[in-house]
């Protein structure tokens, strides 16, 4: 039972690799991904409440691990629904897509559990290389032709980043004589002072700030949202975000004692984030790419979190996560269906959208009403919430910093929406929608809108669930 | 007290000495080389460094191992693949800022001397030997504490096999 999620994922990715060998429809391949991908979120559901060490004590099954395997099986579920046939990916290749997507999710599932170094590396690997190959199977159909650009700059920016984990990794590993995350914790106060241990646990972090595009890790978002198919983007740009979010928790729990210095930057990167995301944004005519550098704004505001090293600034953090993967979800269910070629959308192509398909354009409005932090959605509360929470630790200069990037970031999300609403179609045809996306795009509107209306629930899981690892 | 040259321990290091030297060098040959042959000759001579590191760390196994794999297999896979691909020679990027050189070189030398003292400055832990580091007792580690590593790197590979036949399969669209 401990490791029923994991093996269902190991499962269905044996299962679509025996797809690969032989020859099957559309039809089989998508309906196969998606019961597979219900299957794996039905067993991650019914583990919740498992505990458990498993792997001589380098996985740990707990109540932290077992919701971050729910939200990364949902997130993989809704992609999996609106992927739309895969229509950006290469024709013959659509099973192995699918199992590099599984292959990433089983990578990510281990990840949250993973309380031992190399076992943290290992299977952030595993989840990254997947991905790696997944950015260039794009078709050139839809006009794009830097996949294989793009595809390179991901491996070799995101080989940069792991190399500085591991160099970290063994720092620590000098320091303490030990890999696991709990002998780390135990040796670590004693050593607070030693700037060798600060520099490692820095180090250790920046591959999970890679992951999660935080400023000076952040290089490879525009490229590879723009030159990755749709389906891709959604992904890259939903689920492997929470798996960072999750280990960042862990990790900077251990380096809460080092005090003055690791606070001092993660607050500078998470300034530097917020302003180098939004003001990049701002002139952005491709939606992917502006999705891409709001997402790094996003992130340095999750750093504010993560850096008040306390509990609720830690549960604001995973419902801030949550919420951003929601929001994003939406944003590509909208950007999957009305790219009927799996072609890249400038935001011109939005025009007259609440003719062309309303439910979309209220799915989309609602979605970037929620990134900018207008109320009552979820993007608002999260927001309010970490500012609180790092006000409380009087870090009012961050708080007023941040606040002023919420006023940056509502421009360009509000002209998206204006040219949803307040342009004509320009002679833009229809867009066919089907049952499917139409009751997708209304229950993500409504989780955005009831989650930020009703947050305490969350937050109270949250916080129990971050108790069981500090 | 000065240990002299020509003593067990200064024979030693002089030896460690000439390993780093090595690495270092073909690490230098393998990113300037204009030719990819070459640069592929200098990763060689960079990993035989690493394996004599590995086996003053009082780990032959796996100075073996790097030698075996790296050298006999890494760097012979990736000349088939230049002798396969035939790749134009002296292919240069785009034009580069006049100024990329020296900042690197500034920045480099900052990193460089911030580790350096870094390394110097802290007091390591002295690591209390684990085991005898032989094949057996490395075996009978991967199985027990790392086994969740062995059987997830085994995955890792299956991947970049499938990844590298998918890639390369259909050859490049144009």
């Amino acid at each position: 039972m401990l490791f029923l999620p994991e093996l269902t994922i190991l499962g269905a990715g044996l299962l679509f690799f025996l797809l690969t060998l032989g020859q099957p429809s559309e039809a089989t391949i998508k309906n196969c991904a998606s019961a597979v991908a219900a299957v794996i979120l039905f067993t991650c559901v019914l583990c919740v409440n498992q505990t458990g060490n498993l792997f001589y004590g380098a996985y740990r099954v707990d109540l932290f691990s077992q919701i971050f395997k729910i939200l990364i099986a949902a997130a993989t579920l809704v992609v999996f629904l609106f992927g739309n046939g895969l229509k950006g990916i290469k024709q013959d290749s659509r099973p192995e897509y699918y199992l590099f997507l599984l292959v990433s999710n089983l990578g990510l599932v281990m990840l949250v559990s993973s309380v031992e170094l190399l076992a943290i590396f290992i299977a952030l690997e595993l989840s990254s290389f997947a991905v790696y190959i997944m950015v260039p199977m794009r078709t050139t159909a839809t006009g794009i032709f830097f996949q294989m650009e793009a595809g390179i700059k991901y491996l070799l920016f995101g080989v940069m980043a792991t190399g500085f984990m591991l160099f970290g990794m063994s720092y620590i590993f000098g320091l303490t004589g030990t890999t696991s995350l709990d002998g780390i914790a135990e040796q670590l106060p004693i050593l607070a002072n030693r700037p060798a241990a600060v520099v490692a646990m820095l180090m250790i972090l920046s591959g999970f700030f890679y992951k999660l595009a935080i400023f000076p890790f952040h290089f490879w978002v525009p490229d590879v949202y723009e030159g990755a198919a749709n389906e891709t983007t959604a992904f890259i740009a939903a689920v492997p975000k929470m798996a960072a979010v999750a280990l960042l928790i862990r990790l900077t729990s251990l380096a809460s004692h080092q005090g003055e210095m690791v606070l001092n930057l993660l607050m500078v990167c998470s300034i530097l984030s917020m302003f180098y995301g939004n003001l990049s944004a701002l002139v952005q005519k491709d939606l992917k790419r502006m999705l891409g550098f709001s997402g790094i704004a996003h992130a340095g505001f999750i750093l504010l979190g993560l850096l008040t090293f306390k509990l609720t600034g830690y549960a604001s953090a995973v419902y801030y996560i949550v919420g951003y993967a929601l929001m994003n979800l939406a944003c590509f269910l909208v950007i999957c269906q009305v790219a009927a070629k799996g072609e890249n959308l400038g935001i011109s192509d939005l025009s007259g959208l609440h003719k062309r398909a309303p439910i979309l354009a209220l799915t989309l409005t609602v979605a970037l009403f929620s990134l900018a932090g207008i109320p009552p959605f979820v993007g608002f509360t999260g927001k309010f919430m970490l500012l609180l929470g790092a006000l409380r630790e009087d870090h009012l200069l961050l708080v007023t910093l941040a606040a002023i990037n919420t006023a940056i970031a509502i421009y360009y999300y509000l002209s998206v929406v204006r040219m949803t609403f307040c342009s004509d179609s320009n002679g833009l045809g229809n867009v066919q929608t089907g049952f499917l996306a139409n009751s997708l795009s209304l229950i993500l509107v409504t989780v955005i809108i009831v989650m930020g209306v009703a947050p305490s629930w969350f937050v109270a899981l949250a916080e129990s669930a971050i108790k069981t690892i500090l | 007290m000065m240990k002299t040259l020509f003593s067990a321990d200064g024979l030693v290091g002089l030896l460690f000495l000439f390993n780093l030297i090595v690495t270092v060098v073909g690490g230098i040959v393998a990113c300037n080389a204009e030719r990819l042959v070459r640069a592929v000759i200098g990763l060689v001579v960079c990993f035989v460094g690493v394996a004599g590191i590995y086996f003053f760390l009082n780990s032959p196994f796996i100075a073996m191992m790097h030698i075996l794999i790296y050298i006999g297999a890494v760097a012979v896979a990736i000349s088939f693949a230049i002798m396969l691909a035939a790749p134009e020679e002296k292919m240069r990027t785009g034009p580069t800022s006049p100024l990329s050189g020296p900042i690197g070189l500034i920045s480099t030398l900052l990193l460089i001397s911030g580790l350096v003292s870094l390394a110097l400055k802290t007091e390591w832990t002295s690591v209390t030997k684990i085991n005898d580091g032989s094949v057996k007792t490395i075996g009978i580690q991967l199985l027990t504490n790392h086994s969740m590593v062995f059987e997830l790197i085994s995955i890792v590979l299956l991947l970049a096999i499938l990844g590298a036949l998918v890639i390369a399969r259909g050859g490049r669209e144009e």
